[in-house]
């Protein structure tokens, strides 16, 4: 074994010799049969390493730190939400914000309506709960739709008033809707009854009024 | 747009609303931020410390989060900067706690505790436990370059090293590991 290469065979791996030094050591790899084995299971060791697992841990610990969280409340002041949000220049918009919440509420919706229709085969099949009544689909989307379709004829009038990254902005997240509305109709349809889709759907299209009221809003402020 | 792309956007900017929420005091967001980064911050500290201090740690990890979310400008994802944290933690713990011994390798006996090859199925050692036998500093520069992908001159600055050290430390546990590489 030349323990002066074997020493270096990390630095090598990580790219990390100047020319010279990798030229002389390449030329030792060629001749030493050990460095050569060697310099390939530090490459394997490498791959472990980023192919590790992060793992929870064995028990819940958010008990404890919400205890030390009452004891130590954030060292701000609190304030009044919007000012606090303002004055402590954080990088998100007013519009990220609105963005970030419509997010917010499409992602818990959507989660629960995949693992409702992501359920492996071999899952127990859940146990049976009596949902409310309510109306279906087609008996209460129609007016929400014509209202809809008005605010985006008058976006589509409007949009040029707003500056290109509000549109993108805005754009972005009417797609992510109208997604989350396209997802909730076609889950219906095999579960018309469903009180929770029925109640994501109307909650989603009515976020989407609000958005296109506020975008719309925002236009005519700059008219 | 593909489900897994919508999903991503929509994680992204659901941390980024209940990092928001959670700055402005909302214990709820900040419980919603802990499950979603708590096996990522358990793992790492549990990787450069020993296991039996990983619970306590990593609650300090979250307190101090909470303490200091109002100083997060958004600049990184909040992931980021609260792994950058963590480590923050862990290295302020390291020196608190006064773990100064068998920090860096001077001798052979701590490696040959997880260099040598078993002998036997039962003698073996995971991945994961040889990396946990490895002498702190040698193990603290293999999880900060390998596993968490930092460079030699910032875990130099971390540490308290020299950039020499830290990529000396790196060999010796990469040559230690190699003998777990199938197991």
């Amino acid at each position: 074994m030349n323990d002066m290469w074997m020493n270096r065979l990390s630095e090598y791996l990580d790219g990390e010799l100047d020319k010279s030094e990798r030229t002389a050591l390449e030329a030792h790899l060629a001749t030493c049969g050990e460095c050569y084995a060697t310099l390939g299971e530090l490459r394997q060791v490498v791959a472990r390493a980023q192919a590790l697992q992060d793992t929870p841990p064995a028990t819940d610990l958010w008990a404890g730190i919400r205890g030390r969280m009452t004891e130590s409340t954030p060292i701000a002041p609190r304030r009044d939400r919007h000012d606090r949000l303002v004055r402590r220049r954080f990088s998100l918009t007013a519009g990220q914000l609105l963005a970030a919440s419509v997010a917010l509420v499409l992602m818990s919706g959507g989660t629960v309506w995949l693992a409702l229709h992501e359920r492996p085969s071999n899952a127990p099949a859940p146990v049976a709960v009596r949902q409310p009544r309510i109306a279906t689909v087609a008996s209460w989307t129609g007016s929400t739709d014509a209202a809809i379709a008005d605010l985006q004829a008058t976006l589509d009038q409007n949009e040029k008033r707003l500056d290109s990254t509000t549109v993108r902005i805005v754009r972005q997240n009417l797609a992510i809707i109208d997604r989350a509305i396209a997802d909730a109709r076609i889950a219906l349809q095999s579960d018309p009854g469903n009180a929770y889709l029925n109640l994501h759907l109307a909650n989603t299209m009515r976020r989407k009024v609000e958005l296109l009221r506020r975008v719309n809003s925002m236009a005519a402020a700059r008219s | 747009m593909p489900r897994q792309v919508l999903e991503d956007i929509l994680t992204a900017d659901s941390i980024a609303a209940d990092t928001a929420l959670a700055a402005s005091g909302d214990a709820t967001a900040f419980e919603r931020l802990y499950r979603t980064h708590v096996a990522r911050v358990h793992t790492l500290v549990r990787r450069m410390l020993d296991a039996d201090e990983a619970d306590d740690v990593t609650q300090d990890v979250f307190i101090r989060a909470w303490q200091k979310l109002s100083t997060f400008r958004g600049e990184s994802a909040f992931g980021t900067w609260l792994h950058r944290l963590a480590v923050n933690v862990v290295l302020a713990r390291r020196k608190s706690v006064g773990v100064e011994r068998g920090r860096f390798i001077n001798e052979a006996e701590p490696l040959d505790n997880v260099s040598g090859k078993p002998v036997t199925p039962e003698l073996s050692m995971d991945f994961e436990e040889a990396l946990a036998r490895l002498p702190e500093g040698a193990r603290q520069v293999f999880v900060l370059h390998d596993v968490e992908g930092y460079h030699h001159e910032e875990i130099a600055r971390m540490l308290g090293v020299v950039p020499g050290t830290s990529k000396s430390q790196l060999h010796h546990a990469r040559m230690a590991l190699r003998r777990h590489l199938d197991r």
